[in-house]
């Protein structure tokens, strides 16, 4: 079996996976395209340094979020980050949270493209820290490998993340008139 | 009473059984975990249905195949180089040789490339040919007086076509390919007409790229596409079997799938 052979067959049943992950990142379609592909070819040309039997996922995942990150220095294009006012909203103390009551119901009434395009408006650590742990479903310490951070900061990045996920959301939903204003 | 902290609740989320005990005492700790499942659950669903296309998979499977060819083209120049070097030949030599190095080795490529594509052309001509009037077939149903048939014209028995689910052979016959004589099987499929053309080559000489899928019993599938057929081949021993028709290759695959099962 020659090299592109074992690559293919090592490291494409993830394709779906670096996909969605691109999607998460990139908001847009035809732009995850391109970092998929850019994610494959430059993990084909590291193919050597990859070591059979670890997580190939979270491998293929490290270099993605690798490139789209030298992607948005090279653009000199910050992340689409929140407004000050909206992160601090994020990280709030919960004594003045409202919690759902009815979450599971509520959350219901949003397309799969309005959840997408909420997580899509989150910092981009945020955006993927959440997207590997609630999507992907990677462990705190994958995650920590994937994104060069701790596994502490992996916590409290997913936390931030859910948190102005949910606020993002309940702004939709106002404008829905799910909920009051 | 201390609340669940944020941390807690993603320690919980994970699996690690912490806290549950002030869970079961509070209904504020209890709804907002249950907000966050939600929460949690809805974003998964929305990519759960999300895919790369097929499409991609193909580009991504193309840009491997040319980028190990250029790879391979690379190390036979560095060898030719190497091997000049070696030998101290005289600087005008080298100059010359130098010129071959690239020139060589392109031509070698863009010959290899045009060779494929003719080979593809060929194999679209014979599956045109199997669908002309013209066409002579040995049609005899018996799988066995097939198989005599290919013996006595080929010299060799190849696999048989298992039949079925809407598909029959209308019969086998032998084409030129590559200026030597090889089988072909025409089987009516509910898809289309589709030709099974078996040659000794072997697919990435033919210039076809290596497919994601497999078929049901696990063997490497390798596809092209050639003006408005598409490819898809299998290799069994010796013996490459190329589908051709003008069905999809993911048809063009189940029908192979089925038909060497």
């Amino acid at each position: 079996m020659d090299n592109a052979e074992t690559f293919e067959k090592v490291a494409l049943p993830h394709l779906d996976a670096v996909y969605r992950a691109a999607v998460a990142l990139c908001g847009r379609r035809q732009k995850a395209d391109d970092l998929v592909q850019d994610t494959f070819l430059k993990a084909f040309e590291r193919f050597a340094s990859f070591q059979p039997g670890t997580n190939c996922k979270a491998w293929l995942l490290q270099i993605l979020r690798n490139i789209w990150i030298d992607q948005l220095r090279r653009k000199k294009v910050a992340g689409q980050e929140l407004p000050l006012a909206e992160q601090i909203i994020a990280e709030r103390n919960h004594d003045n949270e409202i919690v759902w009551s009815n979450a599971e119901d509520l959350i219901e009434n949003f397309s799969d493209e309005q959840v997408i395009k909420a997580l899509s408006e989150l910092p981009e650590d945020q955006r993927l820290t959440l997207f590997l742990i609630d999507v992907e479903q990677l462990s705190q310490k994958d995650v920590a490998r994937i994104t060069g951070v701790a596994e502490g900061t992996v916590k409290s990045r997913t936390s931030r993340g859910r948190a102005a996920l949910k606020e993002r959301l309940a702004s939709y939903a106002r404008k829905m008139g799910l909920m009051g204003p | 009473m201390n609340h669940i902290t944020d941390e807690q609740f993603e320690d919980i989320l994970e699996g690690k059984d912490m806290g549950l005990a002030h869970l079961r005492q509070c209904q504020k700790c209890r709804d907002r975990l249950a907000e966050k499942k939600a929460i949690a659950e809805r974003l998964r669903s929305a990519f759960g249905s999300m895919q790369a296309s097929p499409d991609l998979a193909d580009r991504i499977c193309h840009k491997l195949n040319t980028t190990t060819t250029a790879a391979t083209s690379e190390k036979s120049m560095q060898r030719v180089s190497l091997s000049r070097h070696r030998r101290q030949l005289w600087p005008a030599l080298a100059a010359a040789a130098a010129i071959l190095i690239v020139l060589v080795p392109l031509s070698m490529y863009f010959g290899t490339s045009s060779t494929a594509r003719a080979a593809q052309a060929e194999l679209v001509e014979i599956h045109q040919e199997n669908l002309g009037p013209d066409r002579e077939f040995f049609s005899d149903a018996e799988p066995e007086k097939l198989a005599e048939y290919f013996k006595s014209e080929l010299g060799f028995s190849p696999a048989f076509p298992c039949t079925g689910h809407g598909m029959a052979i209308r019969g086998c016959c032998v084409a030129h390919f590559r200026e030597r004589i090889v089988g072909s099987y025409v089987v009516d499929t509910p898809q289309g007409v589709i030709s099974i053309i078996v040659v000794t080559d072997t697919p990435r000489s033919i210039g076809m790229s290596r497919m994601l899928e497999r078929t049901r019993s696990g063997e490497t599938c390798w596809k092209a596409s050639f003006a408005r057929c598409s490819m898809v081949t299998v290799r069994l021993g010796d013996y490459s079997y190329c589908a051709v028709g003008e069905i999809s290759h993911k048809y063009l695959l189940e029908l192979i799938s089925r038909l060497l099962s």
